[in-house]
């Protein structure tokens, strides 16, 4: 299992970033997340959350166009229309409630690798954490590519901008503060466990929830060699 | 299919009141069928361990390895978790690192258990399944929904094996992140940090499990 082997030939500099992003975070995103979910009552955090989702509707819809999966874009369109307008400008996710209608996230990395992209080697961003350059690369494509960051861009308005961002950090670590405490507390390697974590996840999201094929291989003979070459690297595509 | 969802944004817009979904078709497969009645039984004793109150936690940790035991094939997911360096080990490292993995896994969920004991929970309502179906040629996926009391739902997949009659959990998988495959990257980066000796892991096990 050398560091190649794993997808990651930038380990000791992701390493690095890794570090500097878990004293930041225990600094200061890990505590502003704490107040955020200490001050602020669920009902207005769930409105915040579902009005954060709602403005990505463009790049959802856009996403699904690109992969061909047009009915994936249908109920990204439909989400959007329901609850821009009975969903009181996206703060409650009425479509939500229709089996139908489920929310599924989308992402340019995702299309990229739809389209048969390798993710190539795995990266630590800084504050953004796990991605590779695939998803990276994405990642910029989709910002660059926003509607509403165009529009916040063409009136001056990147103090908008920077509050969305903001928000958004705030409102995702809230939602991991229990997930990230238990990493930190139990593993024997975090970084590892997050960039597997990071990988399957990913895996995942591609493949539209339906999870890789693992395999799990008989051990009745305990003396015999095990056959399990398949077993490690199956994900870590 | 997208004319029905155009249909159900439509009465979604026009009447957005709850709407009664039916229930997914459980298929009819006895052995993915003994497997989710299994898990369903495993998850009301783990609900029945949470909500009893004022449990000392060396009683905590009995109640979970018993369950743990019965429930899992511990042996079986330790040495997939190790991977490859299964095969590079010797008997005695073989033992020692599957008698840590036990004592690993009881000591982190004893942990997470007392975390949330004296809660009120449902095991009903707490732990949904789904429904279920045969992988490959003896196992089953149950497929399960835990219900949290503050956020959404999670999705969670138990795989099942079974081998003389028996039912045993051999992985889990959380939103589609298996824990086994999870833990064997863990582990194996353990291993290569430690200069690709699995005495490195047995220090680390050796440590965390220690009593502290």
């Amino acid at each position: 299992m050398s560091a190649i082997a794993d997808g990651d030939p930038l380990e000791p500099v992701n390493r690095v970033v890794y570090g500097f992003n878990e004293a930041a975070d225990i600094l200061v995103l890990r505590p502003a997340a704490e107040v955020y979910r200490g001050t602020v009552p669920t009902p207005v955090r769930m409105a915040v959350r579902n009005f954060l989702l709602n403005l990505t509707s463009p790049l959802l819809v856009a996403n699904e166009l690109l992969q061909g999966d047009f009915e994936g874009a249908q109920v990204a369109f439909s989400r959007f229309l329901v609850n821009t307008t009975i969903g009181l400008g996206g703060a409650f996710d009425i479509a939500g409630r229709y089996r139908d209608l489920h929310y599924e996230y989308e992402d340019f990395g995702q299309t990229l690798a739809v389209w048969g992209v390798p993710d190539g080697p795995y990266l630590v961003l800084p504050l953004l954490g796990p991605s590779n350059l695939r998803d990276a690369t994405g990642l910029v494509a989709d910002t660059a590519a926003d509607p509403v960051n165009i529009w916040a861009n063409n009136a001056d308005r990147s103090g908008a901008m920077a509050v969305r961002a903001g928000v958004t950090g705030v409102d995702t670590r809230t939602e991991l503060i229990e997930a990230v405490d238990d990493l930190r507390r139990n593993s024997l390697d975090p970084y590892a466990s997050a960039r597997s974590l990071y990988r399957q996840r990913r895996a995942t999201e591609i493949n539209d929830g339906s999870g890789g094929s693992i395999e799990f291989p008989d051990y009745e003979d305990i003396d015999e060699p095990a056959v399990e070459n398949g077993a490690g690297s199956s994900n870590s595509n | 299919m997208i004319t029905r969802r155009i249909f159900i944004a439509a009465a979604a817009l026009l009447a957005f009141a709850g709407w009664a979904t039916a229930p997914v078709p459980a298929s009819a497969d006895p052995r993915s069928e003994s497997a989710a009645r299994f898990v369903q039984d495993l998850g009301a004793r783990a609900v029945d361990i949470l909500i009893t109150p004022d449990l000392q936690r060396q009683e905590v940790e009995n109640r979970f390895r018993t369950l743990l035991n019965e429930g899992f094939d511990v042996p079986y997911i330790g040495r997939f978790v190790l991977g490859r360096n299964w095969n590079t080990a010797t008997p005695e490292q073989r033992q020692e690192y599957l008698e840590l993995f036990e004592r690993l896994i009881v000591k982190v969920y004893a942990d997470r258990f007392s975390e949330y004991s004296g809660q009120s929970l449902d095991s009903g309502e707490t732990l949904k399944i789904l429904g279920h179906r045969p992988e490959g040629e003896r196992d089953a996926i149950v497929q399960s929904q835990i219900v949290r009391p503050d956020g959404p739902p999670v999705t969670v997949e138990w795989r099942v094996r079974q081998r003389d009659g028996q039912n045993k959990i051999i992985d889990v998988a959380v939103e589609g992140v298996s824990m086994s495959v999870t833990q064997r990257n863990e582990f194996a980066s353990v291993i290569q940090r430690g200069g690709g000796s699995i005495d490195a892991l047995l220090n680390a096990l050796r440590q965390r499990t220690a009593a502290r």
